[in-house]
């Protein structure tokens, strides 16, 4: 297998843009990935797209509108990790000697609210099943068996939101207090309005490339040192589910494909120096810092107390603003998760700068389980 | 023994049925492994086997977890106007097994977890026909009354 790197990446702001449509939005991530590698578009040999929204063919769409050069390209629909699953089909180009350089990039244009069931699913017609009723269910069961309060998971999200309001490419671009999200409507007890991720539009993309092509275009190598994605194993609960197993607690996706993650790249989750997790809620985040191994299980509103997932903390975590500032176009999150970490280590990530950060990892979590995990050194 | 009454429909076949001592949730148990799954499962959750049997599960069990249902769901939500907040839970049945349902109750104060459950099958909402389309909550069991046995 060869070694792969990211030789670029682009972004499409996220947020909401009007008229604008999808895949206007998308053809400029590629283009700013284009401009970011300082490749032409000819050199690119396989594509992959993440969308859910965008329609059949999306990443065909796009990439008309870029050009037609007969490479293969393939669309993947896997929720919230289906730009996590085009990184990884193109890694695996590459790794494979199937090509040395590769495509993968995401673009959304969500339907405003919480996302909707399927019409034939009964659950979803007696009121079950509803985003962000599951996460609610974990944050509960979080908060009985931890101690994890109210007012950590209001911690989060003005957390996410100071650093959000940092980044250009983020929705909301600036900071809630602690009063405005806590006195926020109600949504799903105890998750408030602004603890929630917002679906929205955006688009990101990440050129790969082998080694020899990524050392001729850039002195700032960032190895994409290995790239999972898993589905749960029986005995875990994922969105949407309808009853699960008491007898069997098996590890949840995040601790399989984040364990894989660390063993491919040849390290363990004490040598991360920044994270980028699906922080679909203010809960999700603290319960996927113990998931991703950050620290212990229980242990993930301490971490957060302690101050170490702030950008000058032990372990930051969202220094990017998260989904909570962001906002969440499934296609593209996790691509952008990439561009954050890419910034982060290549130094060029302004006033969210993580001093010295040489290695991090990106988390991302959808529908039925699907979560993809990436590390990427320089 | 209590029926659907009539002018009814359950809101999907096979969710659940009556017997004498009231309705049950209708789940299915694995020859092989003994895993109990809802709703009923031609295969195996667990072991992947084909190779089911057909069980009535526990009337109550143990609130693992619960929430607050808020705002209106989206489409195909059928409740009925206005919009009534509901709770949602994790209940533990004594076949190991947490099954998610609506709650009878609403208010996040009377709710703890670990509390006693026992299920209720009652009508949802009135489809286009004007009949009642039943389904299944779990409801606190009621001080006073003595639960029943969790093995």
């Amino acid at each position: 297998m060869r070694e792969v790197y990211v030789l670029g990446v682009g972004l499409h702001p996220f947020g909401r843009f009007g008229d604008k449509d999808v895949i206007e939005i998308g053809r400029e991530a590629v283009v700013n990935a284009l401009n970011d590698a300082g490749l032409q578009w000819p050199q690119v040999e396989a594509a992959y797209c993440g969308t859910v929204f965008a329609g059949p063919m999306g990443g065909n769409k796009v990439l008309a509108r870029v050009g037609l050069t007969g490479i293969p390209i393939m669309n993947v629909e896997n929720a919230c990790a289906s730009g996590g699953s085009a990184l990884r089909a193109a890694a695996q180009a590459i790794a494979g000697g199937f090509c040395d350089v590769a495509l993968a990039f995401g673009m959304e244009k969500m339907p405003r609210g919480f996302i909707a069931g399927n019409p034939d699913d009964w659950f979803a017609v007696m009121g079950l099943a509803v985003n962000p009723q599951y996460f609610a269910l974990k944050a509960r069961w979080h908060m009985a068996n931890f101690g994890t309060t109210e007012a950590q998971l209001v911690q989060v999200s003005v957390k996410n939101h100071r650093n959000g309001a940092k980044n250009p490419f983020a929705m909301y671009q600036k900071e809630m207090s602690f009063d405005e999200i806590a006195n926020s409507p109600m949504v799903n007890d105890p998750l408030r309005l602004l603890m929630l991720c917002a679906p929205n539009e955006g688009a990101a993309a990440i050129i790969l490339a082998t080694k020899e092509i990524a050392k001729q275009h850039t002195t700032k190598l960032i190895k994409l040192a290995s790239v999972v994605l898993d589905s749960p194993l029986y005995g875990t609960v994922e969105v949407p589910h309808i009853s699960v197993s008491a007898r069997v607690e098996a590890p949840t996706v995040t601790t399989t494909a984040s364990r894989q993650a660390y063993e491919e790249a040849g390290i363990g989750p004490e040598d991360l120096d920044v994270v980028e997790l699906q922080d679909t809620d203010s809960a999700s985040e603290i319960i996927y810092s113990e998931e991703l191994g950050l620290c212990g299980r229980g242990e993930g509103s301490r971490l957060l107390e302690e101050g170490a997932t702030e950008i000058d903390g032990r372990i930051p975590i969202n220094t990017s603003g998260g989904l909570l500032s962001k906002g969440e176009p499934l296609g593209a999150s996790a691509l952008a998760q990439v561009a954050e970490i890419v910034f982060q280590l290549r130094e060029e990530a302004g006033a969210r700068q993580v001093k010295d950060a040489r290695v991090g990892l990106t988390h991302v979590y959808g529908a039925y389980g699907n979560c993809a995990v990436s590390v990427l050194q320089r | 023994m209590a029926q659907l009454a009539e002018n009814s429909v359950p809101i999907a076949e096979g969710l659940f049925e009556w017997l004498n001592d009231g309705a049950h949730l209708i789940g299915s148990k694995c020859l092989e492994c003994s895993e109990v799954a809802f709703p009923q499962s031609s295969f195996c959750p667990r072991c992947c086997r084909q190779t089911t049997e057909r069980v009535h599960l526990s009337q109550q069990g143990r609130l693992y977890s619960f929430t607050v249902q808020r705002f209106r769901p989206p489409p195909p939500f059928k409740g009925s106007e206005p919009f009534q907040p509901y709770g949602v839970g994790v209940i533990e049945l004594p076949e190991g097994l947490r099954v998610t349902s609506v709650l009878e109750e609403g208010d996040p104060d009377r709710l703890r977890v670990g509390m006693l459950m026992e299920l209720l099958v009652i009508p949802f909402f009135a489809d286009n026909e004007g009949r009642e389309v039943v389904g299944y909550k779990f409801k606190p069991v009621t001080e006073g009354k003595e639960p029943g046995p969790l093995s």
